[in-house]
């Protein structure tokens, strides 16, 4: 009797520590980290007592003829370097290419008619934490009944903007026009990053990083939609992945590893002999070996920007800010080499294909 | 029989004296020759290059005349330069910046007046030809330098040729206060006994008014070679050699290619190549015994905290070079169109580079010791000359071959 009280008592020692510990893994399970959410504020000088101006304003782009006079004027005294000989892409953005873009950008680009290209998708301004931010804001022509839109935020990257969405608004908004079957339809919300395009730049310094602007679009999502931020989609390109509480998905075309730990240094040491190991396949081993030469020195061959823009910002883009050839030739050389490597051994840098 | 030994013990002493001083030249011998072959000189190799566009002459057929010519400018060139200034645009820091994200457009706003307003372009350039100038054709291209003699020799004096050279984003300008004490000390307070020099101040090709290299490949050897065979044009055998930033390396290599010509090197910029053991060791116990690795009270000032001041110091630093060391072409083109993004570029170096602690000024310290004059001549050298392009790919020649420079620190 005694035994089996005591194997009783037993027993139930263990379920209750093997409860425990399930209904501990449960509950651990759904506590995810998130980043705090923190307040800012990026306009001029002090933060007003007063309540923040949440108006949505809708927003067009202008030009001038003032605007392209100035353009053609610049364009007219761009000053050349010759190219070192057999050079094509190597050493940047090779100027006799450059010429002939320049030469198309005065005689044959229509800003005028690339302003209305602009504006065919509504766009709108609205003021957060002290900045005005600007969107482009699509709704979907025509919903299916029974089906709601689901909201998307499509976020660009640098050197490229709202504009890189164009051609793809379409078949997210409008599926069925497109051969495209209408399960999913999308009102498709795509913001100007502070600081880059249409939205104000911040006037302050310290924390102007992926994250804050994280919780500006955030505060962007919670005054456009109508809805209770049930469902929530997220497309991010270089620049812009940041999990918000709301989002019901997220989708990438970069992404970055942060967390290097040993298996990924084996992974790079014995990779290359054991691919099967590590989960590599064909194409993995032929575009990561030899490590050292495609991946390392690449790195380093065309990191240049990144060290010098994010240490003298102000003093690489002042004279970009001047020289339209050369804020040209600044920003085309990545679309040629991020396009493809291989675009460095031709002498026009591959860019209209 | 005594008389016997005696003579068989001569007899044997005498092969043993024969043997002995044999073995003595043998060991001898031996140890001169172990002696100068450690003292042997690893030289560098000189070789050849063509730097020209277009077709290489027949050996002998190379022009190897001197031209004097003299700096010169134009109402056009002055009325482009006065046409770009006031089309400046111009972008807001954020609050506070100083010039930690860079040249502090507040200020970039006062030095722009100054150069649109008060500058003057022509008098700079009779400046700039005080001393005579020079070109000529080394390997394709044509080098420019100033060759200055010293007006009168005191009894007795030899005088000394000097070469000096020049590196990034400086030029032969930075020469100019120093020459006099070098060709005429007693003018200048220094004692007649002091050496006289002739000094010759070449431009790098790529920089100024040298002509820019029209093919891959000309790296800090092929600037030694060319400087070396301007000197033998001069006429001299023997000369001494002075060099900071990339002079530093040029006149470097120089002396390692022909160490019995150079008799004398001055380097106020020195690049530290063998890494090892020893010194991470004395780096390690430095910060806290700097006695006994041989660093002074000074140098554990400088050195230490050492990550915070060489490595992330050096990495704020460097973003510069690391894209004119793989993008030259495309970092400079815009510097060529915009002479205000060009200044912004190269003056960001003069206030930094002079202090560090210039990066909390909202001036940067420039005008603590310079004259926007002096700052704003050397940047016009660069813009009248366009060679900001050519001067940024003389990175990525010497970078991309030979990353670590290991070649020059054997």
């Amino acid at each position: 009797k005694f035994c089996s009280s005591l194997a009783g008592i037993m027993l139930l020692e263990v379920f209750l520590a093997l409860g425990t510990v399930i209904i501990y893994f449960l509950f651990s399970k759904k506590k995810e980290e998130t980043l705090s959410f923190k307040e800012g504020w990026w306009g001029r000088g002090q933060k007003p007592d007063s309540e923040e101006d949440t108006t949505i304003r809708p927003f067009k782009v202008e030009t001038t003829e003032e605007e392209l006079s100035d353009l053609f004027r610049r364009l007219d005294q761009a000053r050349f370097t010759e190219p070192l000989e057999n050079s094509c892409f190597h050493y940047g953005t090779n100027s006799v290419y450059l010429k002939k873009v320049v030469s198309y950008w005065k005689n044959q680009f229509n800003w005028k008619k690339q302003v209305e290209v602009l504006n065919k998708y509504p766009q709108f301004k609205t003021k957060i934490q002290g900045i005005d931010i600007h969107f482009v804001h699509v709704k979907p022509p025509r919903l299916p009944e029974g089906q709601s839109a689901k909201p998307l935020l499509m976020v660009h990257g640098w050197p490229g903007s709202f504009y890189e969405f164009y051609k793809i608004i379409p078949l997210l908004t409008d599926p069925a026009s497109h051969g495209l079957s209408d399960e999913h339809i999308f009102e498709v919300i795509c913001p100007s990053i502070p600081g880059y395009g249409f939205s104000e730049a911040p006037h302050k310094k310290v924390l102007v990083g992926p994250f804050q602007f994280g919780i500006l679009y955030d505060s962007l999502i919670l005054n456009v939609t109508n809805f209770n931020h049930t469902l929530f989609l997220f497309i991010c390109v270089p620049f812009s992945g940041f999990i918000f509480s709301h989002m019901k998905g997220l989708h990438l075309n970069l992404a970055s590893v942060t967390n290097m730990g040993v298996i990924h240094l084996l992974s790079i040491l014995l990779g290359r002999y054991l691919p099967g190991l590590f989960g590599f396949q064909d194409e993995d081993v032929k575009r990561m070996f030899p490590f050292l030469k495609k991946g390392l020195y690449r790195i380093l061959l065309e990191s240049g920007y990144a060290h010098i823009q994010a240490t003298k910002p102000d003093t690489v883009g002042c004279g970009l800010n001047d020289s339209p050839v050369g804020l040209a030739a600044y920003i085309l050389e990545k679309f040629s080499s991020w396009t493809d490597m291989e675009f460095q051994n031709l002498e026009d840098g591959g860019l209209e294909r | 029989q005594i008389i016997l030994c005696f003579h068989r013990s001569f007899e044997y002493s005498q092969k043993h004296a024969v043997l002995v001083p044999v073995a003595a030249l043998g060991v001898g011998g031996m140890l001169v020759f172990w002696m100068r072959s450690r003292n042997r000189i690893k030289i560098l190799e000189m070789g050849n290059g063509w730097w020209g566009s277009g077709e290489r002459p027949l050996k002998g057929r190379e022009d190897r005349s001197i031209h004097p010519f003299k700096i010169e400018t134009s109402d056009k060139e002055i009325e482009d330069l006065h046409r770009r200034l006031d089309q400046f645009r111009y972008t807001p820091h954020v609050e506070g910046a100083a010039f930690h994200y860079g040249f502090n457009s507040s200020y970039l706003q006062k030095v722009v007046a100054y150069w649109r307003n008060q500058f003057d372009w022509r008098k700079q350039v009779e400046v700039l030809n005080k001393y005579p100038h020079y070109h000529t054709t080394i390997e394709g291209i044509d080098i420019h330098f100033i060759h200055v003699k010293p007006p009168y020799v005191p009894h007795g004096q030899a005088v000394r040729p000097l070469l000096m050279v020049h590196g990034w984003p400086g030029s032969f300008y930075e020469f100019y206060k120093i020459i006099p004490l070098l060709t005429e000390p007693a003018r200048h307070g220094l004692t007649e006994d002091d050496v006289v020099f002739e000094v010759i101040c070449p431009s790098i090709p790529g920089y100024g008014f040298s002509e820019a290299p029209h093919l891959e490949g000309f790296d800090s050897i092929a600037a030694a070679r060319i400087f070396h065979k301007l000197m033998s044009r001069l006429g001299f055998r023997e000369y001494y050699l002075q060099g900071g930033d990339w002079g530093s390396r040029i006149t470097t290599n120089m002396a390692q290619m022909l160490p019995q010509s150079v008799k004398g090197l001055h380097l106020n910029l020195v690049f530290v190549g063998k890494q090892g053991w020893r010194r991470l060791i004395s780096i390690m116990l430095g910060a806290y015994v700097p006695w006994l690795v041989g660093l002074s009270r000074e140098d554990a000032r400088r050195i230490y905290p050492f990550m915070q001041k060489n490595v992330y110091d050096l990495i704020r630093e460097s973003g510069y070079l690391h894209i004119q060391a793989t993008k030259p072409d495309t970092a400079g083109c815009g510097l060529n169109d915009s002479p205000v993004g060009l200044a912004a570029y190269i003056l960001e170096k003069f206030s930094t580079w002079t202090d560090k602690s210039f990066l909390y000024k909202d001036d940067g310290g420039l005008e603590s010791k310079y004259s926007l004059d002096e700052l704003l001549t050397n940047v016009m050298i660069y813009w009248v000359t366009s060679s900001i392009v050519p001067s940024m790919r003389f990175y990525k020649e010497n970078f991309s071959r030979d990353p670590d420079l290991t070649l020059h620190n054997r």
